[in-house]
């Protein structure tokens, strides 16, 4: 049996710098940068990083009662980027309701921090079970998005939840190409979400990995690439996209986004928080290679450099060994909106699509100086006027998991 | 704690935790049926009434009879009996 296309036909962003596309897409263009310092966290002790990117909850009284008793902030936020992906596919809820051949992926880290944090501290104060809710129950489980975005929904397809850490949200994107490609569904409603909490930015703290020396100056961090980078800065928010097989969006009369042509994910399998730059060009060049396309034949590359010593000089040698004779434009989002893990594969794919469909290119914020482990690429310092026909959109996880998606314009 | 108001305090936790309008809560009204709870929301309600007002009635059998808001706020008054 032939394979299918899958198509993009809808997207939706709830971010610290615009909770819809076209308002995020303007606060990156303005060069915004939503890390703050966070007063709440200044009297924690050990925990060395006091910025993040957060996004101030809005509207979620829209999601009837019913619906949300049971959703924390990154349920919530899945659930106002999925009907903006309906809205602005054109099918809105309805088009997804009860079709056994429309279904729904999201990744994210973990069950909802905030919600964890919630139902320990009450265990661990009182001993007591009979203090627990229902809907704790449904908040912190490790498919918290998907659950709740799909009874929000009426979804009756196939319901999956990514978790791969920061490579969640691309994992999910790309696992619902494949149930299209394969014909097993028609429609995908596909992306991650993430909360902010203090035990997520601390996790990253204690590996050193978190940026601690900008708590004074919070726009100045993260800083993708660039010589006085310290560290990544945890953020906010969800990203969600429909997907859709080709023969069922031009029947309808979608508005076609991109095709995804090219989807690879794989393991490392040599060191659990060690970035591998093998094994991140041995990703990139199998999804390019089921793209059907060479490295020249991209013209953009979205990063996932967060501003980590280690994990973004991985990525440029690993970029550089490919696209070293391509000169293909590299750009990171992190410095724009932080870090927002598994949420920040599909966020940043729906604003590279922005990128392709206006033929601009934003570039990294924060990068002042190019350090000199992340040469050999050509970095994106300023806004860049350009055609992009294909782009790659890179997540890197820890756990040594690497996802690469190949999009192109139809 | 005989002076707890249990009807204003209840009538709180339907408002807060599960946004029912105050002109709703009548004495009558059905928990399921009138205002809108489900099996699901009993488990949180039962939480909620035990925090508001420092009781334990999780594991009480009386408190599967209830079924309208009267019978919530009788029931909560024999329980400030025994446990206040």
């Amino acid at each position: 049996m032939p394979l299918k296309r899958p198509v993009i036909t809808g997207m939706g962003v709830v971010s610290s710098l615009g909770c819809n596309v076209e308002d995020l897409t303007g606060g990156i263009e303005s060069g915004g940068c939503a890390t703050k310092y966070i007063d709440e966290w200044a009297g924690i002790e050990g925990l060395n990083s006091k910025v993040a990117a957060p996004l101030e909850l809005k509207g979620e009284r829209d999601i009837p009662r019913k619906f949300r008793r049971t959703m924390s902030p990154m349920s919530i936020f899945a659930a106002g980027a999925a009907d903006q992906a309906l809205e602005s596919a054109g099918i809105g809820q309805s088009g997804m309701r009860d079709n056994p051949r429309a279904g729904c992926i999201v990744g994210h880290t973990s069950g909802s921090p905030q919600a964890l944090h919630s139902v320990y501290s009450e265990l661990l104060s009182s001993g007591d079970f009979g203090m627990f809710g229902s809907s704790d129950f449904f908040r912190c489980i490790s498919h918290t998005a998907a659950l709740n975005v799909s009874q929000y929904l009426g979804i009756t397809g196939a319901v999956m939840a990514t978790s791969a850490a920061c490579a969640s949200g691309l994992q999910a994107v790309g696992a619902g190409a494949d149930l299209i490609r394969t014909g097993r569904q028609d429609m995908m409603l596909c992306g991650g979400t993430e909360e902010l909490h203090q035990t997520v930015t601390g996790s990253f703290d204690i590996l050193f990995a978190a940026s601690c020396g900008y708590n004074d100056r919070p726009s100045m961090t993260p800083r993708p690439f660039d010589r006085d980078r310290d560290g990544l800065v945890c953020g906010e928010g969800a990203g969600m996209l429909l997907l859709e097989e080709y023969d069922h969006a031009r029947n309808r009369g979608a508005r076609i986004l991109a095709e995804i042509t090219g989807y690879h994910t794989c393991g490392n399998g040599t060191h659990i928080s060690r970035s591998n730059p093998a094994a991140m060009k041995l990703c990139m060049e199998a999804a390019l290679g089921e793209a059907g396309v060479e490295p020249k034949d991209i013209d953009y590359i979205n990063a996932h450099a967060t501003g980590t010593e280690q994990g973004d000089a991985a990525e440029a040698g690993a970029l550089a060994d490919i696209f070293s004779e391509t000169h293909t434009p590299v750009s990171s989002l992190k410095g724009n909106l932080g870090h927002t893990l598994g949420a920040s594969g599909p966020i940043e794919l729906i604003v590279s699509l922005v990128m392709m469909e206006n033929g601009t290119i934003y570039p990294t914020h924060n990068l002042k100086n190019v350090a000199d482990d992340c040469r050999g690429i050509v970095h994106v310092k300023e806004k860049m006027e350009t055609e992009i026909r294909c782009f790659l959109k890179n997540s890197f996880a820890f756990g040594g998991i690497n996802a690469a998606i190949v999009c192109r314009r139809i | 704690m005989k002076e707890l108001d249990i009807v204003g305090l209840t009538n709180e936790v339907f408002s807060e935790e599960f946004e029912v309008p105050a002109g709703d809560l009548s004495p009558q009204a059905h928990i399921f049926n009138d205002l809108g709870l489900d099996s699901l929301d009993v488990v949180d309600l039962i939480v909620a009434l035990q925090k508001k007002f420092g009781v334990q009635v999780r594991n009480d059998e009386r408190v599967r009879e209830v079924r309208t808001l009267q019978d919530l706020y009788d029931y909560l008054g024999q329980i400030r009996d025994e446990q206040l």
